[in-house]
């Protein structure tokens, strides 16, 4: 069975930076993967650049098997696809950002409709049950005509999720998802994060979350200066003997996550 | 279309008398224009009785034409004996219209002026003159330069208008060279392309003193 | 002076609303097209734009008028002055919208496009349904603000012979004698459409409430 998503030596230089410096990675269905390491590592970078968002320098991404952006031409050199092609693979693909971006113009349910009309051509009124689904299943149906502006960071998330989960997609990234809550409200989000693992989507998640990366992840990715470090099962990472640059990126970024693991 | 050299070289006098004129009024204009409005802010933050009807007046000339408020000063004014010939009536009429939006511009600008600052002056025992003088002034100064080039340069402009009531400027002198030669439209094409490097120039300059002294700018 | 003048002042009052509602909208239309046109990864296209804008804003409104109204003649386009009118007015603040509309479009939170990316839009279905809505409410202010200006401004296509306000008090002035009179009138009718642009600009931002991006 192919995987969900590889990379393949990927590389991405923003100006003279190389951030990401030859990443080879393979997610498999049903993989729940957490990609942690220090600001700057390149984490975030790395799950734009598997989305098409940002255009890696050099290296491929496969999702199901099909490229993503780029693939080898006949002569084998690397072509950038045409973007009806980008879309479609995208449509395997559903992505939740550290900003949640909801539409301003848009309700919570115009959020998670929008792209049922307007891209996949789905009647308003099938879209509405389907959206109206979707919200009930991150608890926000109660919410279904509140404008972005109207809910809280906490509940902005979760109709993004249910935006991003109307589209059917067959695996899920999240960027940094809770990094711009408040403490308070990570939990309504990771909660529903955890209801998806368990149901078997494919997720890739960058996050800061190290309890939440413990618990939920079957797959934990260090990277560290642009370099895949390190690639195992939370048991084989976060158990001893750790690798002195995670031990030193948990002692210094995160002494409340490497608590949790104690 | 064809324009003939020969004729703007033998009315050269006129057209640089035009342009001389806009460049006066427009200049002197938007000095007075900034001056009046600079006092006509200052008063309606400070003089409360003032504030009502200063605010009436910047209204009315913010919310009619320009061209209005020319016709009533150059047509209206010998009605209550103020009979004005109308280079006059056209200064004084650019003036007051420059000075409505320049006053709305400082206004905006003394808002802008953080509350602490003017607190922390009060600490140290400034008079109120002293924190306005050495304080709201000079930084609202620089708050207002961006909004203060563009409006200069958006009145420069505004002086074609008076044309309208026969002031010889620029539009007035060109237009009258082109229909009594015949080559209205040409002499117009001239005229806007005129306009255009003027604006265009002036535009320039005045970025080039905003970064000059961006400098100056207060850490917000 | 009588309530007979200023039912004539009013009358053609609705004539200066007509040739400022048209432009305005006119104006909108064309002032999206441009600032999109101006901020197209083409260097050509985005030279094109920033010409328009530059060039129509640095132009006297009174002498664009002039220009077009004597342009049109000349080319053999036989059209009554009216519509010279529209067509300066639409052009010069159509040029001041694209302005405006540019930098709403310049301030949009990129996510906002790559959360539609991501869902699949084609950038034709991403400027029409999410960064044309969204520019136009960061906009709506200095939008309606410009209407107001277009508002002012149409009293200088009496120059081009249309019988609008300004014209026509000018011409009772000069057949009454009551020039104080007719212009202080006219201006209170231009200061009641003003407010009444601004009032309905209001009522948009009212009701465009999901307010702040």
């Amino acid at each position: 069975m192919t995987a969900a998503v590889i990379v393949k030596a990927l590389r991405k230089s923003f100006g003279a930076t190389e951030v990401l410096r030859g990443i080879d990675l393979e997610v498999a269905a049903g993989d729940v993967t957490c990609i942690i390491g220090p600001s700057g590592s390149g984490k975030s970078t790395l799950l734009r650049c598997i989305a098409f968002l940002d255009q890696a320098t050099d290296g491929y991404v496969f999702v199901q098997g099909e490229p993503l952006g780029f693939a080898p031409d006949a002569s084998g050199a690397r072509a950038r696809l045409p973007d009806a092609r980008v879309r479609d693979v995208r449509a395997k693909i559903g992505m939740v950002f550290q900003q949640f971006n909801l539409w301003p113009h848009r309700t919570a349910l115009g959020n998670v409709t929008e792209a049922l009309t307007t891209v996949r051509g789905i009647a308003p009124a099938e879209a509405r049950e389907r959206g109206l689904a979707q919200l009930r299943k991150v608890g926000l149906a109660a919410h279904a005509d509140h404008f972005p502006a109207q809910l809280s960071g906490g509940q902005q998330q979760r109709v993004a999720i249910a935006r991003a989960l109307a589209l059917e997609p067959q695996i899920m990234l999240f960027d940094e998802p809770t990094s711009s809550l408040d403490p308070e409200l990570t939990g309504e989000v990771l909660n529903v994060m955890r209801a998806l693992a368990s149901e078997g989507m494919t997720m890739i998640v960058v996050s800061h979350e190290i309890g939440f990366a413990a618990s939920v992840a079957n797959r934990i990715v260090f990277l560290d200066g642009g370099k895949l470090l390190l690639n195992g099962t939370p048991k084989e990472v976060f158990g001893q003997p750790r690798h002195p640059r995670l031990e030193q990126f948990l002692e210094t970024y995160l002494d409340r996550g490497a608590a949790i693991l104690a | 279309m064809s324009f003939d050299i020969g004729l703007i070289w033998s009315r050269m006098p006129d057209i640089l008398g035009g342009f001389g004129l806009t460049l006066v009024i427009w200049l002197v204009g938007c000095l007075a224009g900034i001056a009046l409005g600079f006092l006509v802010a200052v008063l309606r933050r400070n003089v409360a009785g003032l504030n009502i009807p200063l605010a009436a007046w910047m209204e009315v000339t913010r919310g009619t034409p320009f061209l209005i408020q020319l016709f009533l000063l150059y047509f209206g004014g010998p009605f209550i004996g103020l009979s004005l010939e109308p280079i006059t009536a056209g200064l004084l009429g650019f003036t007051l219209y420059g000075a409505a939006y320049f006053s709305e511009i400082f206004r905006a600008g003394f808002a802008a002026v953080p509350r602490g600052h003017i607190e922390a002056g009060e600490c140290l025992g400034l008079s109120q003159g002293q924190i306005m003088r050495r304080i709201i002034v000079p930084e609202m100064a620089v708050l207002v330069l961006p909004a203060l080039v563009n409006m200069i340069v958006l009145l420069l402009k505004e002086t074609a208008v008076l044309s309208i009531i026969t002031v010889p400027e620029l539009t007035m002198m060109i237009s009258a060279i082109g229909s009594e030669n015949f080559v209205f439209v040409e002499s117009l094409f001239l005229l806007a392309l005129f306009y255009w490097a003027m604006v265009e120039i002036a535009g320039w300059l005045g970025r080039q003193a905003e970064v000059k002294l961006a400098s100056f700018r207060p850490a917000t | 002076m009588t309530w007979q003048l200023f039912q004539l002042l009013v009358t053609a009052a609705g004539l200066t609303v007509f040739i400022s509602a048209v432009s305005i909208m006119i104006a909108l239309v064309l002032g999206t097209i441009v600032s999109v046109v101006t901020l197209s990864p083409k260097p050509a296209f985005a030279l094109a734009g920033r010409t328009y804008i530059s060039f129509f804003r640095g132009v006297p409104l009174l002498v664009q008028l002039l220009l077009i109204y004597n342009l049109l003649p000349v080319m053999g386009i036989d059209l009554p002055g009216i519509v010279a009118a529209i067509i300066g007015l639409s052009l010069c603040t159509a040029a001041f919208q694209a302005e405006n509309l540019r930098g709403a479009f310049a301030s949009l939170p990129r996510g906002l496009v790559e959360a539609a990316e991501m869902a699949g839009f084609s950038a034709a279905q991403i400027l029409r349904r999410v960064r044309v809505p969204i520019a136009f409410r960061l906009a709506l202010p200095a939008l309606a603000n410009e209407a107001i200006f277009t508002l002012r401004a149409s009293s200088l296509v009496s120059v081009v012979g249309v019988v609008e306000l300004t014209r026509t008090a000018q011409d009772l002035a000069s057949s009454t004698f009551l020039p104080l009179q007719l212009f202080a009138a006219a201006g209170l009718l231009y200061l009641l459409l003003s407010w009444t642009i601004a009032a309905l600009g209001h009522v948009m931002e009212r009701r465009m409430r999901w307010g702040r991006v």
